[in-house]
């Protein structure tokens, strides 16, 4: 069944992006609520996406013909009936989780995603800000268990672009709260806006993708907290709307570390992989010591959500 | 969907969104007031409180001298809506029209045009070229730190 096909629905959703982020802009002007809007970082995160895609057009190839070899390997097929398409799609939030976590605790992945995270604002073109480095962090073998379990690649990658059109709607200041059973199951506005928090509460928390309760099973649940409004983009905030550097300043900042002189092998490796803010001598924060350094002068907020 | 209705879809979108934008207004840098100035720079550096600020007179952009001594300048500055700040070391400044141009060694800020008028540039100037001055050594002077 090598001949099973399934839109690209990223592609498709292409129209529906572009209409939403002129109604939520529009909503936002009348209103005079609901988040904010600046031309060039507006561009700069549209840019971005039209550029993730391009990229998904060249390098796509990579991946499709690492899971096709897979496909080629596995004795299993589970066909693509609706039943296996909800369980892959459910297996594959399960692997954003995963990916997204690596993607905020491993410097190499964390090059690659940081761009995302790197507008200080929250609309629905922040959504759009993606990567054009994904397949450099070879993330693409956290897929290869559901290729080998029997699920299509092309059922995988479907699902997989279900996901990502399902996390356009979060990127919203516009919205508050959902219904609690909502807030309770999914990944929602609320949710999302912690995980784009430089504040030191919310570094590293709500990864999910679609259901949130990965990151409750998993302990990196943390609630948006009225008391605690998120502060949004990076703790370095960059200073620059060309995507050219958007894109590549974290893995210029990775060359430039591994390759200073006086290291260790064992410290250049880390340069790389180790958690962003790592440092062979201890001068740059990682997200505990600035939670640790938050603490010492915030006491009251040790044991709060987050610490 | 075919390649050259997804070009026209994403050229067409994004100039139609950056003009809706720019013709409402998003497109003015921020202004700051000088405590505005401090949280902004207290906001990327928490750790380094603030001995003296220096504030542009048009607002976007002020010369943070840290409470550290040892500590190069610092400047914060208006970024789209936003603010950025940076330690200003390795920094190349170059006066222009418009007032100073500051080039720093970071891949992720790699420039700074500050809009200063000429008395206020040579002020500036002046105070980002002395902290990047190598100090005189003085014999027999004890360090500040044994006083």
């Amino acid at each position: 069944m090598d001949a099973v096909s399934f839109p690209d629905v990223t592609q498709l959703a292409v129209p529906i992006f572009i209409a939403a982020i002129l109604g939520e802009f529009l909503w936002i002007a009348l209103k005079g609520r609901g988040g904010r809007y600046e031309t060039r970082d507006a561009v700069t995160s549209l840019i971005m996406g039209a550029g993730s895609v391009a990229s998904g057009i060249l390098l796509g190839f990579i991946a499709w013909g690492f899971f096709m070899v897979l496909w080629e390997i596995t004795p299993l097929d589970l066909g693509t009936s609706i039943g296996v398409i909800i369980l892959c799609f459910v297996l594959d939030d399960l692997r954003y989780y995963w990916v997204h976590r690596f993607g905020h605790r491993i410097r190499w992945v964390w090059a690659s995603h940081v761009n995302h995270h790197s507008s200080q604002h929250y609309n629905l073109t922040t959504a759009l800000r993606q990567t054009w480095t994904g397949t450099f962090t070879f993330m693409m073998v956290v897929r290869a268990p559901l290729v080998l379990l029997g699920f299509h690649p092309a059922l995988v990658l479907f699902v997989g672009g279900i996901n990502l059109v399902y996390q356009f709607w979060i990127h919203t200041e516009a919205i508050g709260k959902m219904p609690r059973w909502f807030e309770a199951v999914m990944n929602t506005p609320s949710h999302h806006r912690a995980h784009h928090g430089r504040n030191p509460r919310y570094l590293d928390c709500n990864y999910a993708g679609v259901f949130i309760i990965w990151d409750k099973m998993f302990g990196t649940f943390v609630p948006e907290q009225d008391s605690d409004p998120v502060d949004y983009g990076l703790v370095y905030n960059i200073a620059t709307f060309n995507p050219l550097r958007v894109a590549f300043h974290e893995w210029v900042a990775i060359y430039q570390d591994v390759t200073q002189p006086g290291l260790s092998l064992k410290e250049r490796l880390l340069y790389a992989v180790a958690p962003p803010g790592y440092s062979h001598d201890g001068s740059r924060d990682t997200s505990e010591t600035i939670k640790a350094k938050h603490l010492a002068r915030q006491p009251r907020d040790s044991g709060t959500p987050g610490f | 969907m075919p390649l050259e209705l997804l070009l026209i879809l994403v050229v067409g979108g994004i100039s139609a969104i950056a003009l809706l934008l720019h013709l409402s207004g998003r497109s003015k840098p921020k202004v700051m007031t000088e405590p505005q100035a401090r949280a902004a720079w207290l906001r990327q550096f928490p750790e380094s409180p603030i001995a003296d600020l220096t504030l542009a007179r048009d607002g976007h952009a002020a010369l943070i001298q840290t409470a550290d001594d040892s500590a190069p300048l610092g400047l914060v500055w208006s970024f789209g809506a936003d603010t950025v700040a940076r330690f200003l070391e390795d920094a190349k400044l170059s006066p222009c029209k418009k007032g100073l141009h500051l080039r720093l060694a970071d891949f992720s800020a790699p420039a700074v045009q500050l809009h200063l008028n000429q008395p206020e540039a040579m002020l500036w100037q002046g105070m980002i070229e002395g902290a990047s001055a190598p100090q005189p050594q003085m014999q027999n002077q004890p360090r500040a730190q044994e006083v």
